[in-house]
């Protein structure tokens, strides 16, 4: 049927549920001019959400990925022969490429840390906090901030830089339309490797610099021990406590090092070149390797 | 159930435009073990399209795209991507990667998601290589490899293992001759073993030579996908 009465029914709501046919501005009891206001706050709260959300992504991906990888690497079905290649693969070049700049920087670094701190506290009478002062300086601090910028820039930039392209040419989604996640066949076993690779870099470093330090200061007769006692009264200087943080620094730079570099890759922008890419990635490794030895300043 | 032994079906599978520009129409397709659907469509990048929402890959408005009696969008992570292991695929794209050695590529697929001894993969490789026209199998960086070449590995690739279903993209004009055979035979070995086929396909000289073979033929336009009769 059609004319006739009309039915009483509901009012006609719009999408907010407010009724519709109210001049607009003009508010209508306490709720419209609360709406009203938020309203006009509205793009402005916008704008604050979008920024922050956008300055703390990155931070936010890193931690839930982190979480991802740790969740994953202890599922045994995630170590797929493919997997395990990539994570061999990735620690011959983690430990391999970075093996001789490890050297090179801890031999220079045991050159002038060790030699100028067993001179100085020698010169000034303090000559048995020598141990001390190497480990908390040379070993807990130096070490790791060092080990983290030369995997990032001998391994992280180069895994930026691999799956960065593959990300821009459409590759990582060819790799999902056969079935292989890329966390789990990259991400998951490069982030593996450069955590182990860490703690191998990190554990050279520390030995060759001490080392160093102690050939150059007992040649210019400044040490007259034995590189034994040497050795001895560094690790009598170490508490409990830098027994389990100097190599858990070593093993979390690694760590988010690499996983910083795979994210960053994985998450590049249609627009993104290697121009942009690579100064993000290296701007970005750089703040990791320095929070995770910040963090553990305040930690201790 | 009606739709049991399905290998593919999508019903009234509508894509996403925000995600994907497909056109936002209900699409609907079924088939079985053994089918050979072929799809004409002269635009590869709309036939990659569909080829994308039938592995899954593009995210749907309404209805849904089961394979294998599984609906992509109910599935988590680690189900959808083991899924589309059972999928052979043929794209236009380039879908290679330069990390690995051609060789590497083609069984990369089979050794991620099989415990098949390495050997045996590698021998299926090397004999499907055979067939397609390689020596054996290529080593060399797939950026080093010629369009033909790139072809010849991307059937051996895809008919690799035992997929369930082929989704083969139109690679005809890049595909030497003396391949289009042993082509044409990988798809029957594939259809005996109870695998569906969608071959997308730009002209109809393409598929000439299997039409008595095909016994579902569509033609995809903007508009949607649509029968075509007198196969």
């Amino acid at each position: 049927m059609t004319g006739g009465t009309v039915a009483p029914g509901p009012p006609d709501l719009s999408e907010d549920g407010s009724p519709e046919g109210l001049p607009e501005g003009l508010p209508d009891g306490p709720s419209g001019w609360l709406k009203a206001r938020l309203a006009r706050i509205r793009p402005a709260l916008a704008w604050i959400g979008r920024l922050t959300r956008h300055q703390v992504r990155f931070v936010l991906v890193l931690i839930g990925s982190a979480w991802g990888v740790v969740r994953e690497s202890m599922r045994p079905n995630s170590w797929r022969r493919t997997v395990r290649e990539e994570f061999r693969l990735c620690l011959r070049q983690v430990v391999g490429g970075g093996f001789l700049s490890t050297i090179v920087t801890a031999t220079l670094a045991g050159l002038m840390v060790v030699s100028q701190a067993v001179y100085w506290l020698g010169f000034a009478g303090m000559a048995q906090m020598t141990g001390s002062i190497l480990v908390s300086v040379l070993v807990r601090e130096i070490s790791p901030v060092l080990v983290g910028i030369i995997l990032l820039g001998r391994s992280g930039m180069l895994v930026l830089t691999e799956i960065g392209m593959l990300t821009l040419g459409g590759q990582i989604r060819a790799l999902q339309a056969q079935g292989m996640d890329p966390f789990l066949l990259l991400v998951l076993p490069r982030t593996c490797a450069f955590m182990v690779g860490g703690f191998t870099l990190g554990i050279l470093f520390a030995t060759n610099a001490l080392l160093m330090g102690f050939i150059i200061t007992h040649a210019s007769g400044v040490i007259t021990t034995s590189v034994w006692t040497f050795f001895a009264n560094v690790l009598a200087a170490m508490s409990s406590w830098d027994f389990l943080v100097i190599p858990l620094k070593f093993i979390l730079v690694g760590f988010f090092v690499g996983l910083g570099a795979c994210m960053t890759g994985l998450l590049v922008d249609a627009d993104d070149t290697i121009a942009t890419l690579m100064p993000r990635g290296f701007a970005r490794g750089i703040m990791t390797v320095m929070v995770v030895n910040i963090l553990f300043i305040l930690g201790g | 159930m009606a739709n049991e032994g399905a290998i593919l079906e999508l019903r009234a599978a509508q894509p996403s435009f925000d995600e994907s520009g497909m056109a936002p129409v209900p699409i609907d397709l079924r088939l079985m073990p053994g089918d050979c659907a072929v799809v004409e469509c002269r635009d590869s990048a709309r036939a990659t399209l569909f080829a994308d929402l039938c592995c899954g890959m593009i995210s749907l408005a309404s209805g849904n795209v089961r394979f294998m009696g599984l609906d992509w969008a109910e599935l988590g992570d680690r189900q959808f991507y083991a899924l589309r292991g059972r999928i052979g695929r043929i794209t236009r794209r380039g879908s290679w990667l330069d990390l690995f050695g051609t060789h590497q590529n083609i069984i990369l697929q089979q050794l991620h998601h099989t415990t098949r001894p390495t050997a045996d993969v590698v021998a299926d490789a090397m004999a499907l290589g055979l067939a397609f026209g390689f020596p054996g199998l290529p080593v060399t960086s797939p950026g080093h490899l010629s369009a033909a070449d790139l072809a010849r590995a991307a059937c051996v690739r895809a008919f690799l293992g035992r997929p369930d279903l082929l989704v083969l993209e139109d690679i005809s004009d890049v595909l030497p001759a003396d391949a289009a055979v042993a082509f044409l035979e990988a798809i029957t070995a594939a259809r005996d073993r109870g695998a569906a086929v969608i071959w997308f396909v730009r002209h109809a000289a393409t598929w000439a030579d299997y039409r008595s073979a095909v016994n579902v033929h569509l033609r995809l336009l903007d508009e949607g996908l649509f029968p075509v009769r007198g196969v």
